[in-house]
């Protein structure tokens, strides 16, 4: 069981970075002004107009990078689509909670029904009639790697290619929310989706797998769990090439930071990835995407762990690789 | 290659325990009654657990308001499933919750106030997300190898159930007890009755004048464990889970296809990882909602997979409500009881045939029936299809 | 021109989210729930049924009510001036 490889054969994101059909995008993103929004593909082109009218922002993204990562793949249909997303159709939900609340009389169902977590899923899964294993995980800010890890043990058990992936959606609510519960994130709250072919056999441009993915609920201490996850995958700290971490608050980034430094990493070489996608509960994601396309602009990257404490109660540790070409 | 069951915990409108809900099954008692507990003055027909937010709290002594009614009702079934078990450093344990609504009965408390501008609350929001459910029922219990949610609509319960076996048989868990909960929201009546889907009168499961569901809440949880758990508890075991599969329907946003493609399929897959030919179901605890949709459509997949020689079946929803994402938890243990004590049970308010199936099912408690095998089906939208089967063997 | 059909397009158009469509798009006799014509599903009809309360105040309290009502504009009209007289 331990040995398997899971290739990641397609990789596709919407983010504030130019990602999307854009391999070699890690050579030129840069930390998120203030102002800065998302850069979105015109959708039209990756889905039926029909369905597009009553889309939000987390299904078009969803259904487009889902889309796009099977022509990547030149994969008709996946075994199985696997989705997390930590807050679900913020955007549907809240439009029908409202209504629900004021509109006295009948009230439109549509947001209803796509407020339910499994949308995206069930969205990709309508768009290429895919009749396969469908799943949401919704674990908080670990749901892409519970989704993952779930994609992992499909393969192992003999499935060949898994569409897996997450997406999570920004309304204005969530900053005043923040505001009032007295978090003050670093960076800006926003949306995103990020989504992966995972194989159990290399395309001839595969050049990064998944070697080892693990959601902890409650780590007792993120050193010691982040030491046992690189004992386990037979690795010393000073042979991670990069680590891309993510943490709400910056006093804990320095954490992160000493613990690698102190193993002899140079500074430069933990990247907190949240400075390029911004801040939403599966960013995880964005940063195996971001450890993929460095892999694919610099050959000599072995392995990347990408630390996700977004959430300081969890952690999600996730150990990229390099394929041999 | 089953997965030993050796804890089961439910609640529902029909009882607050196992025995309590066995009890109401073999009398055939509905649970469904005018509502009481989440608003007051209503004429609509729910499911409730038939507890207030304070009793459930004095009863699992828990003293915040900063916990979602989805949380308390999962709580309690856990804690039945559970038992007298122990933590252990040498046994993974994980928990695998489905919910649909999280902890929306407390956030549309806020928003309410919110939209008003009522002094809103804004930490009862600390308990939205579906994950904080889950981990707050481990946090109880102190679960912490592997805490995950699953939400896909009405089908999550059966797919946390499905994952939790996947954990053990891949050697990653030791035990892990699965279910889900999901209390009645204002939110959720409000959305099936804007898809006027939603009976005023009693849910008629499988009757040609069926036209809607009733909603209900609650919460199921089922332990699981692996040889090396069983060493160490001496649990005995009292069912297994022999198959499960989950397929997509791939057909409409919310309906289920007239071919009933994604549950002859979800049926079909969970017969042949069991093992068992299709004779061997004794019994089918269908979804059967009362929709006119659902039923015709996993009727019709009833028949693709048993041809003419479709097994005892029955839907539980007519006594317990539809519980959206704890209803494949809830019903996991009924089809558990089912086998444990030789019962099918009645399909309640049922009077005629669906005409184009012509699918009659089982109208009065069974007995005399040794129950080996049963098939539980739960189908939710966005075609997420997903059957169980239950054995009294491995 | 018969103002009760236009608005009707209008309010199509709004309800459903036809982001792509003007009134001049709909004939007054194509059908709605044919891909030929606007290629509607079941989740439209209900927001039709949630239209027709909420500027024609007329009430359907069955699905299967709206069914004949909704097969065109034309249908519709007729609908909501029987309803009304």
């Amino acid at each position: 069981m331990e040995k398997s490889v899971y290739y990641i054969s397609a990789a596709s994101t919407i983010s504030h970075q130019p990602t999307f059909g854009n391999a070699g995008f890690s050579k030129s993103i840069c930390a998120l002004e203030a102002d800065s929004s998302l850069i979105t593909p015109d959708f039209k082109a990756f889905i039926d107009a029909g369905l597009l009218r009553r889309m939000s922002k987390i299904l078009r993204m969803s259904v487009a990078c889902a889309k796009d990562c099977l022509a990547q793949s030149h994969l008709e249909q996946p075994d199985a689509i696997i989705v997390g997303t930590g807050l679900g159709c913020l955007h549907d939900t809240e439009k029908f909670l409202n209504t629900s609340l004021t509109v006295e009389g009948l009230l439109p169902p549509t947001s209803f029904i796509q407020s339910t977590h499994n949308t995206m899923a069930g969205q990709i899964s309508l768009s290429i009639s895919n009749h396969g294993y469908n799943m949401t995980h919704t674990q908080n800010t670990l749901s892409f790697e519970h989704a993952l890890l779930d994609a992992m043990m499909l393969l192992d058990d003999g499935e060949a290619s898994i569409l897996v992936g997450a997406a999570d959606e920004y309304i204005e609510i969530l900053t005043e929310i923040a505001g009032e519960l007295n978090v003050r994130p670093a960076r800006q709250l926003t949306s995103a989706a990020s989504f992966f072919i995972v194989s159990n056999a290399p395309e001839s441009d595969t050049v990064a797998c998944v070697k080892d993915c693990w959601p902890i609920a409650f780590p007792e201490s993120k050193t010691s769990a982040i030491n046992d996850f690189l004992q386990r995958n037979e690795l010393n700290a000073a042979e991670v090439d990069y680590v891309l971490f993510a943490s709400l608050l910056p006093e804990q980034s320095g954490e992160l930071v000493d613990l690698f430094t102190s193993a002899g990493m140079s500074g430069e070489r933990c990247i907190d990835y949240l400075a390029f996608s911004g801040i939403y509960p599966t960013a995880a994601a964005f940063g195996m995407h971001y450890a993929a396309d460095l892999m694919r602009t610099d050959r000599s990257i072995r392995n990347i762990l990408i630390v996700n404490a977004l959430r300081s109660e969890n952690l999600g540790l996730t150990l990229i690789q390099s394929v041999e070409a | 290659m089953g997965v030993r069951i050796t804890g089961i915990g439910v609640v529902s409108a029909i009882g607050l325990t196992v025995e309590e809900n066995l009890r109401a099954l073999k009398e055939g008692k509905s649970g469904i009654g005018k509502m009481a507990f989440l608003k007051e003055n209503s004429e609509l027909l729910v499911g409730e657990a038939k507890i207030s937010n304070e009793d459930l709290k004095a009863a699992l002594h828990i003293g915040t308001r900063y916990v979602s009614r989805t949380s308390l009702l999962g709580l309690l079934a856990a804690r039945e499933a559970w038992g007298k078990n122990r933590l252990s450093k040498s046994l993974r344990t994980g928990i695998i919750s489905a919910t649909s609504v999280g902890g929306m009965d407390r956030s549309e408390h806020f928003y309410k106030d919110y939209l008003a501008k009522e002094n809103p609350d804004f930490r009862l929001l600390k308990t939205h997300d579906s994950g904080s459910t889950t981990e707050r029922i481990a946090a109880e219990l102190g679960i912490k190898d592997y805490v995950n949610t699953l939400s896909t609509a009405c089908s999550s319960g059966a797919n946390a159930i499905m994952l939790g076996a996947r954990l053990l048989l891949q050697n990653r868990l030791d035990r892990v007890l699965v279910g889900g909960s999901d209390a009645l929201a204002s939110f959720t009546i409000d959305g099936f009755r804007s898809l006027m889907i939603y009976d005023d009168q009693w849910c008629r499961p499988f009757d040609e004048s069926r036209s809607g569901l009733n909603l209900g809440e609650g919460a199921g949880f089922l332990l699981l464990e692996n040889e090396k758990s069983i060493e160490f508890s001496g649990n005995a075991t009292i069912a297994y889970l022999s198959g499960w599969a989950n397929a997509a329907d791939a057909y409409h946003q919310t309906a289920s296809s007239p071919e009933g493609k994604g549950a002859t399929l979800a049926i079909a897959q969970a017969l042949k990882k069991s093992g068992l030919n299709t004779s061997g179901i004794t019994y089918v605890n269908a979804h059967g909602t009362g929709t006119k949709n659902n039923d015709l459509s996993e009727s019709v997949a009833l028949k693709n997979v048993f041809a003419d020689q479709v097994p005892a079946f029955s839907s539980t929803k007519a006594f317990t409500g539809h519980t959206l994402a704890a209803a494949g938890a809830i019903e996991a243990v009924f089809s558990v009881l089912s086998i444990q004590n030789n019962l099918i049970y009645p399909n309640l308010n049922f009077k005629n045939s669906i005409e184009e199936t012509g699918l009659e099912p089982v109208t009065t408690l069974q007995t005399d029936r040794e129950v080996r095998a049963v098939l539980s089906n739960s189908f939710g939208f966005g075609g997420n299809n997903s059957s169980l089967v239950f054995s009294d063997r491995a | 021109m018969d103002t009760l059909k236009e608005d009707l397009k209008k309010q199509i158009i709004e309800q459903l989210n036809l982001e792509d469509i003007t009134p001049a798009d709909i004939a007054d006799d194509s059908l709605l729930f044919n891909d030929e014509g606007l290629g509607l599903d079941s989740i439209d009809a209900l927001e039709l049924i949630v239209l027709l309360e909420k500027y024609h105040g007329i009430q359907v309290t069955k699905p299967e009510e709206g069914k004949e009502a909704f097969k065109s504009v034309n249908t519709m009209a007729e609908y909501i001036r029987k309803r009304k007289s």
